[in-house]
């Protein structure tokens, strides 16, 4: 039900520093965005204390407090928003592959504004009413709706779309963004309608997942890879396990009998996790010809697909 | 390298028959739907325990100590401020879960995901109430008395296992004594699939393991003993003979749990010792040279 302890990050953007003088803006940040709750208690203060009622004053700061609270995550909101307008006026986010290195205008900003987003995004996650996290992901350039529970898991803050009624489990990773190598790759994802995604699943950058998909546990998607609607798949990267018919009306007396035949079950999980190391052996030699090959040809989106 | 990402697309032609309904795959628990009325149950739940906090503020600030006292007693009066104000969160919200069940039972079975259906409704209502208080306690600087909240949430587990470090569902789970349940572990009583809610029990025996990162699906039974490695999966329903080491997706028997044996042997050998000691009191392997003090201490003539 609750995240585990040691691994109570919440949904963070990949936290890479460029350059260190972006801490300072963070810091500022957090400064700036205290002062309404300061300003908040001072008025309370000023309301209920001068006119010696005690009373009052205890019985409503509990539920104070949240308000409080709130509002610190919306000003966070507020005023990174405000900071990202201004990034974002210096240099567009755009897509691609781009050089992980801090003479990369693109790295560079994709650091700047994922170090922006940072403590909004970490304030929301740490109030236990689950829907302040998606106001901030909405806020951020996610296409989101509320009734989604984006909560268990990690969601990037931009160039993500969700459909209605997405459910991500638990400790599942949803990446716009990935450093792969020396390479930055930002690619939009988009998940659409009733997706189910299991808990621990991996989904890369550029997925695109069709209509009323399920993804087992432990499978993970490949950069730009294609989910065709109306599937169960497994499997890393995700293969076609069957068809899901869970939407269906069946009568319940069919869902209960329980899978008889287990033999049957791993070889059908075999094929799909092993099949890929089977199938084409490269003797080492030929192998250090294909990477020498690749070196000289230089084609960075081919590698990164590769390394997958 | 393209030809073989098309091979894993094509996937196993399916033939529409009764297999397709076999549900031998994990999804996850993770509320389905967050609906926002459930969420003003947590309004007077924070209320009402922040005001108990608030009478025990006035009553220190209001109290005729030397402000020096009141400032050395600060911290901890904080500290217990912050357990008073989970443990109060904790009551109240055990006693709306109370009369939540007394309007509807939980149960075990498969249901519809849909508003009108009231099993799933509660469901999702029962995991609403539930994760609040959840999640104070693993923030809380005292993250291990989470299995009070477990224990009071309808998880039978006692102090000698611990599911910390993991994500667990707070109904129809059986702990045996001295489980260990890895990091980041996902154990699911409840799994939605589809237009369809599963509950179903997880009974862990005795001495039984989780590794880290693996899940484990409703209605999953461990046996004595039994390791499930790091990174592994088990399907609904499936049952884990005791005294193995399983492991991969979905769980296979990988080899005989040795390690059980030499736990037991080494258990055994300590019954034993201590009978022997009660035994041979006299024998104690001493240096000559001291042994006139047990004489000594016996009532014998020293030297």
């Amino acid at each position: 039900v609750s995240v585990p302890n040691s691994m109570r990050v919440g949904p963070f953007c990949a936290t890479v520093l460029a350059k260190k003088k972006y801490l300072l803006l963070y810091i500022i940040l957090i400064w700036i965005s205290l002062f309404p709750a300061i300003l908040e208690v001072w008025w309370y203060w000023q309301l209920l204390w001068n006119d010696i009622r005690p009373l009052h004053f205890y019985v409503f700061l509990p539920l104070y407090f949240i308000v409080m609270y709130i509002t610190t995550v919306f000003a966070a909101i507020l005023f990174a928003k405000i900071l990202l307008i201004i990034v974002n006026a210096f240099h567009k986010p755009r897509e691609g592959v781009f050089l992980r290195d801090p003479a990369d205008k693109d790295y560079r900003y994709w650091s700047l504004r994922n170090t922006i987003k940072k403590w909004p995004t970490w304030l929301a996650h740490k109030f236990p009413f689950p829907f302040l996290d998606n106001i901030c992901f909405k806020m951020f350039g996610v296409k989101t709706k509320f009734s989604n529970s984006l909560f268990e898991g990690w969601v990037d803050t931009e160039y993500i779309e969700f459909g209605k009624n997405v459910v991500v489990g638990q400790g599942a990773i949803i990446q716009s963004s990935v450093i792969i190598g020396n390479f930055l790759i930002i690619k939009k994802t988009i998940i659409e309608e009733n997706v189910r995604i299991g808990a621990h699943v991996i989904i890369m950058p550029g997925t695109h997942i069709g209509k009323n998909c399920i993804l087992n546990t432990w499978s993970s998607t490949m950069v730009g890879q294609d989910l065709e609607e109306g599937w169960v798949y497994n499997g890393g990267p995700a293969k076609k396990f069957k068809k899901n018919r869970f939407f269906e009306d069946i009568p319940i007396e069919k869902l209960t009998k329980t899978v008889g035949d287990l033999d049957g079950l791993l070889k059908k999980y075999d094929e799909q996790y092993v099949i890929r190391h089977v199938k084409k052996k490269i003797p080492l030699k030929e192998r250090r010809i294909h990477i020498r090959k690749e070196k000289n040809e230089e084609k960075p989106e081919e590698k990164t697909e590769k390394k997958d | 390298m393209d030809e073989t990402i098309e091979d894993k697309n094509k996937g196993s032609e399916n033939i529409e028959d009764d297999s397709d309904f076999n549900i031998d795959f994990t999804t996850s628990s993770a509320i389905n739907r967050v609906s926002l009325k459930f969420l003003i149950v947590y309004i007077p739940i924070f209320w009402f325990s922040g005001i108990i906090v608030a009478t025990f503020w006035y009553g220190y600030t209001e109290g005729k100590q030397p402000w020096i006292i009141k400032l050395l007693f600060l911290p901890i009066i904080f500290l217990a401020f912050t357990f008073l104000f989970i443990i109060s969160c904790f009551f109240f919200s055990k006693l709306l879960l109370i009369l939540i069940n007394l309007i509807h039972l939980p149960k075990e079975g498969i249901f519809r995901t849909e508003k009108g259906d009231t099993d799933f409704e509660f469901w999702r209502l029962r995991t609403e109430i539930k994760k609040i208080v959840l999640w104070l306690i693993r923030n809380s600087p005292l993250p291990w008395i989470d299995v009070i909240a477990f224990r009071w949430f309808g998880v039978s587990m006692d102090f000698s296992s611990h599911l910390n470090d993991a994500w667990c569902d707070s109904e129809f789970i059986k702990f045996g004594s001295n489980v260990t349940i890895g990091q980041g572990a996902a154990i699911m009583s409840s799994m939605v699939v589809g237009n369809y809610l599963i509950i179903k029990r997880i009974i862990f025996e005795d001495f039984s393991l989780v590794g880290g990162q693996s899940t484990i699906a409703p209605g999953t039974h461990f046996g004595k003993d039994t390791v499930l490695g790091a990174v592994s999966v088990t399907t609904l329903n499936q049952k884990l003979e005791d005294g193995w080491i399983y492991s991969g997706i979905p769980a296979r028997k990988l080899k005989l749990n040795q390690y059980a044996e030499m736990r037991r042997d080494i258990i055994q050998k300590v019954d034993v010792d201590e009978e022997e000691k009660t035994d041979i009191e006299h024998e104690v392997n001493i240096d000559e040279d001291k042994k006139h003090l047990i004489e000594g201490n016996k009532g014998g003539v020293k030297k």
